[in-house]
């Protein structure tokens, strides 16, 4: 395989029982992004139990995975990946470097760009190849978008959320070469995992729902926000929030769609006591039908949607969820065609 | 050259009393509206928050900051509460009797727990004989045995039933038209603080009426000297107790404004916001033009008296400025919001209320004009 | 004596970040008087200093990059009850990204001398790249812990830390001397006092150039990140909306035949 400073890699996340989504998604994008370069993809993987996974990054557009597999490597350690990701990419000096914008990705990246001493990028939705190869990464920013490159140093690192680029259709067929790493020993460990603690699970996905219903600083407290989850659950809708919601106190900051937040990507997107703020809506990054619900007929929300309702939430709501709990009763059974 | 800017360090103030305004004084403002009392929360607030050891030299446990700095506190407070702010103002007003014509003696054992909130103050100078004409003061005083034994009645006292600390003016039974003022505290014999008032504005602030009868106060408790109680009293209302009055204007004032801009902006008639037609823009500004006008009759007159110098004068221009100012205010605001300026929901309506109490509060509008006609033709 | 340093920036109040936009015209920032303010979640960073020094007694100084009226943020958080400020401004330090301010903080981190921890938001809010913390660390030869929701235990140089995870968080060992970046969920910034702000005046605030770091200007500002920005393109995202009209219960009717229409319900 090429070692010279051609390929686009991707820093791989195995989870519980397989691939991160965006991991895969990442793939896609590489691919796409290698064939437009004339290079091949590379996917780093480091976990345990990898055989699977392995094969299933070269079905997403692998062509070389290097693969650390160890128990040591479960669960996380930071210092323990940084050194081997950082020892693999000084070896293979790829041009381009994608990770994800997962919990892990987010403490991971920065650690690799400082020891590379190159540059990153964060959160785009956005990846081009632009004049002579460069790459150009696009974020939202102040109500627009903001194309960064990274003129001389390499590789071009870019983090991305769950949800901006879509899965890959696998392709078990597919060949790539399948590298084992040594995964160093007795390295210094000053920050160590000790333990993971899963919390609650998230009912509907906000990055797959079809349906999304997004709650903002209209719901004017605890009681209006569950009238908006009580919608939200009977429409069967992942349930998001903007930042008012979360600085408020109604929601976790795990829930808010935008800009640094959650990507979605709905058929139905409906927007209850928020005020259309840039940050929030550059989170949707695509819906066929948007609908905006809001006491204030000035919101700037009404100018991004298809739809508009201009009523207090905490009055519309009530009576929208009773219309439809009657609907329900009436015809039977709630449907909901995706 | 003369600098209109805060420092950094009053900025800084303004920044604190602000974020404590909004915090820990609006949460009770409803209450207060609602039952005119349920003031406990607010006093409890201010005197945790340093609020009244503003004044207060650093030797006896205040903070030794000036009135420039009470001026800045009292406008962030009133911007959110006046009724909050009245009663910080008069509880300053007792604390600066004692800071300036106090004892050693009454300032060590006084001071320390009016800095801390272990005491609370108040001023009692009108009666139902007279606040415009003070020398018409029935409650009166008999020297007995070394000590005094005090008679008579205060009225529209702010912290009549909070405070714990009493500045009481009263005229001699012996000589006439010599007038002494003494600190009475709450658990004296023959003291009581009686009826209390159901205020049209300012709900929430303390306001009522103190009764004397045979109360015996300690010859040590004497504020000043003998017979010069009315300076003292007068001497403290003058700028102290103007000034506080202009710190509640201004936050007044500057609520009306945030109020208007807010609902001008939203409101929509003929298909646009109302802040886009004249009529509502030149309220705006008129507004406008008055509270920065306010402002710097305020702060001048309060940089005047943080150089030790006298300033009644100059606060008996800005009460008169600002407190008329802030009536008119009202007015605009509640007239911007057309018929929801009736609804008790809107803020704007207690505004309105709160505003024409400023009036006759600390000296009326005609005594303040009598007293810059005296500084003129003098 | 525990020694603490916390970086600290200073952002547009976030509460008007609608008004800050890129001009369709001039492609640029339009330059705006929105006031400073401390980053809300290097509130939460200070906060969490201010707990060790009042368990333990600790030194804890301010750092801060930007221009000069930054200076005024540093002195607020001196007012908070940290014990010394320093501010990095300097021309050369301006047009910075991530790695070039972390890279300036470090140099700045060292020249203070000895520290145990370098506490920070683990975000800014109007640049939020999450960089900043870990590559402080990198150079600075220390480990690093991001979006710390609680400290566990604090004694000693061994801290136990509760780090936000997938779904929950972890538990996590760290050694000092190290960087900690800190969520929301840590801690409730205590508010300003008067007295706070008195004790101020006798703390001192350096203000450090470049020159004053050793750094050459290249390693800083523009010249030091490796990445740029080439374009910045205002996102038109209207669309043509119908206002659904009439009363409460005719305007629910008309939705919820729209979202039958879609197949919703």
């Amino acid at each position: 395989m090429s070692t010279d400073n051609t390929a686009v890699f991707v820093i791989a996340e195995q989870m519980v029982g397989g691939i991160q989504p965006i991991s895969l998604q990442l793939l896609g994008k590489a691919r796409l992004l290698a064939d437009e370069l004339g290079t091949t993809v590379g996917a780093v993987l480091l976990g345990q139990n990898l055989t699977n996974d392995v094969h299933k990054l070269i079905a997403a557009g692998a062509d070389l995975v290097l693969q650390a597999d160890s128990e040591s490597l479960v669960p996380y350690q930071s210092e323990l990946y940084t050194e081997i990701i950082v020892k693999l990419m000084v070896e293979h000096r790829p041009e381009i470097l994608l990770i994800g914008s997962t919990f892990i990705g987010r403490e991971l990246a920065p650690l690799i760009a400082a020891r590379l001493e190159t540059g990153l990028t964060a959160h785009c939705i956005e990846l081009v190849i632009g004049g002579e190869g460069a790459l150009e990464q696009r974020i939202p920013a102040y109500g627009g978008m903001i194309t960064i490159v990274c003129p001389e140093k390499r590789p071009q690192m870019a983090t991305v959320a769950n949800g901006v680029f879509p899965t890959p259709v696998l392709n078990p067929a597919r060949l790539g070469e399948v590298i084992s790493i040594q995964v160093p020993k007795n390295l210094p460990q000053r920050v160590q995992t000790l333990e993971i603690i899963r919390e609650k699970l998230e009912g509907i996905s906000l990055e797959t729902a079809s349906v999304v219903v997004a709650g903002g600083a209209g719901a004017g407290d605890q009681e209006g926000w569950d009238q908006i989850e009580e919608l939200a659950g009977i429409l069967n809708a992942g349930f998001g929030s903007t930042r008012p919601a979360v600085d408020a106190g109604w929601t976790e900051l795990e829930t808010m769609i935008g800009q640094s937040g959650r990507m979605v990507n709905p058929d139905v997107y409906i927007g209850v006591g928020l005020s259309g703020e840039l940050q929030h809506m550059v989170g949707i990054l695509g819906a066929k039908i948007m609908i905006a619900i809001n006491k204030d007929a000035k919101a700037s929300v009404f100018e991004k949607v298809d739809y508009g309702v201009v009523e207090d939430c905490r009055v519309f709501v009530p009576a929208l969820v009773e219309r439809l709990k009657n609907k329900e009763s009436t015809t039977g059974k709630v449907t909901h065609v995706i | 050259m003369i600098d209109f800017t805060f420092s950094e360090e009053q900025n800084l103030f303004r920044k604190a009393a602000r974020e404590f305004a909004e915090t820990e004084i609006a949460p009770h403002v409803a209450m207060m509206e609602e039952t005119g009392r349920d003031w406990d929360p607010v006093i409890k607030a201010l005197c945790n928050a340093e609020m009244m050891a503003i004044t207060i030299p650093e030797a006896y446990g205040g903070l030794g900051l000036g009135y420039v700095a009470r001026l800045i506190a009292l406008e962030e407070i009133a911007r959110v509460s006046v009724a909050t702010a009245m009663m910080m103002q008069v509880g300053g007003l007792g604390i600066e009797a004692i800071v300036k014509y106090g004892t050693e003696e009454q300032k060590k054992k006084y001071l320390p727990k009016l800095a801390n909130g272990g005491s609370f103050s108040t001023e009692a100078v009108t009666e139902p004989s007279g606040g415009s004409d003070p020398k018409g003061c029935g409650t009166s005083y008999k020297k007995v045995n070394g000590s005094y034994v005090i008679n008579g009645r205060k009225c529209f006292i702010t912290n009549s039933h909070i405070a714990d600390v009493l500045v009481v003016m009263a005229i001699s039974e012996d000589t006439p038209d010599t007038f002494s003022t003494f600190i009475v505290e709450k658990d004296m014999d023959g003291f009581k603080a009686t009826h209390e008032e159901k205020k049209v504005g300012m709900r929430g602030c303390n306001t009522g009426e103190l009764e004397l009868k045979d109360c015996m106060v300690p010859a040590e408790n004497l504020v000043g000297k003998e017979g010069k109680g009315l300076s003292v009293a007068m001497a403290t209302i003058s700028d102290v107790g103007r000034g506080g009055m202009v710190g509640c204007a201004l936050g007044l004032h500057q609520a009306c404004l945030d109020a208007s801009k807010k609902f001008a902006n939203e409101r929509i008639l003929y298909g646009k916001p109302i802040s886009n037609l004249q009529a509502i823009q030149f309220k705006i500004a008129d507004m406008k033009i008055e509270l920065e006008a306010g402002r710097l009759l305020g702060y001048r007159a309060a940089a005047i008296q943080d150089k030790g110098e006298r300033s009644g004068n100059e606060f008996a221009v800005a009460k008169y400025f600002t407190t008329e100012a802030a009536q008119r205010a009202a007015k605009h605001a509640v007239d911007i919001h057309g018929g929801y300026g009736c609804m008790e929901e809107y803020d704007v309506t207690r505004y309105l209320r709160d505003a024409y109490v400023l009036g006759p509060s600390a000296g009326t509008s005609d005594i303040m004009k009598v007293i810059v006609a005296r500084w003129v033709l003098s | 004596m525990v020694n603490i340093v916390v970086c600290v920036k200073a952002v547009p109040d976030p509460s008007f970040s609608d008004k800050l936009k890129i001009d369709p015209v001039t492609k640029s920032l339009p330059r705006l008087d929105i006031p400073l303010v401390i980053n809300p979640l290097d509130s939460r960073a200070l906060e969490a200093a201010l707990q060790i020094k009042n368990k333990y007694g600790a030194h804890i100084t301010i750092l801060s990059m930007g221009p000069p009226p930054a200076g005024n943020i540093v002195r607020e958080c001196l007012a908070l009850g940290a014990d010394k400020g320093i501010l990095l401004t300097d021309p050369a330090f301006a047009g910075a990204d991530a790695f070039a301010t972390a890279y300036t903080l470090a140099k700045a981190i060292e020249k203070n001398g000895a520290v145990d921890v370098v506490f920070c938001g683990m975000a800014s809010s109007d640049g939020a790249t999450e960089w900043v913390g870990p590559e402080i660390a990198t150079f600075l030869n220390m480990p690093v812990i991001t979006m710390v929701r609680e400290i566990v235990d604090d004694q000693g140089d061994e801290w136990i830390v509760k780090a936000d995870y997938e779904h929950g968080y972890r538990m996590v060992k760290l050694k000092l001397p190290a960087v900690i970046t800190v969520t929301r969920d840590l801690n409730h910034p205590k508010p300003l006092s008067f007295s706070g702000i008195i004790k101020a005046r006798s703390k001192e605030i350096s203000e450090w150039d470049h020159e004053k770091l050793e750094i050459p200007v290249e390693r800083v500002g523009l010249k030091g990140s490796p990445t740029k920005v080439t374009e910045m393109t205002r996102l038109e995202n209207r669309r043509n909306v119908k206002m659904i009209e009439g009363s409460l219960q005719e305007k629910v009717e008309r939705l919820v035949q729209i979202l039958s229409n879609a197949g919703v319900v």
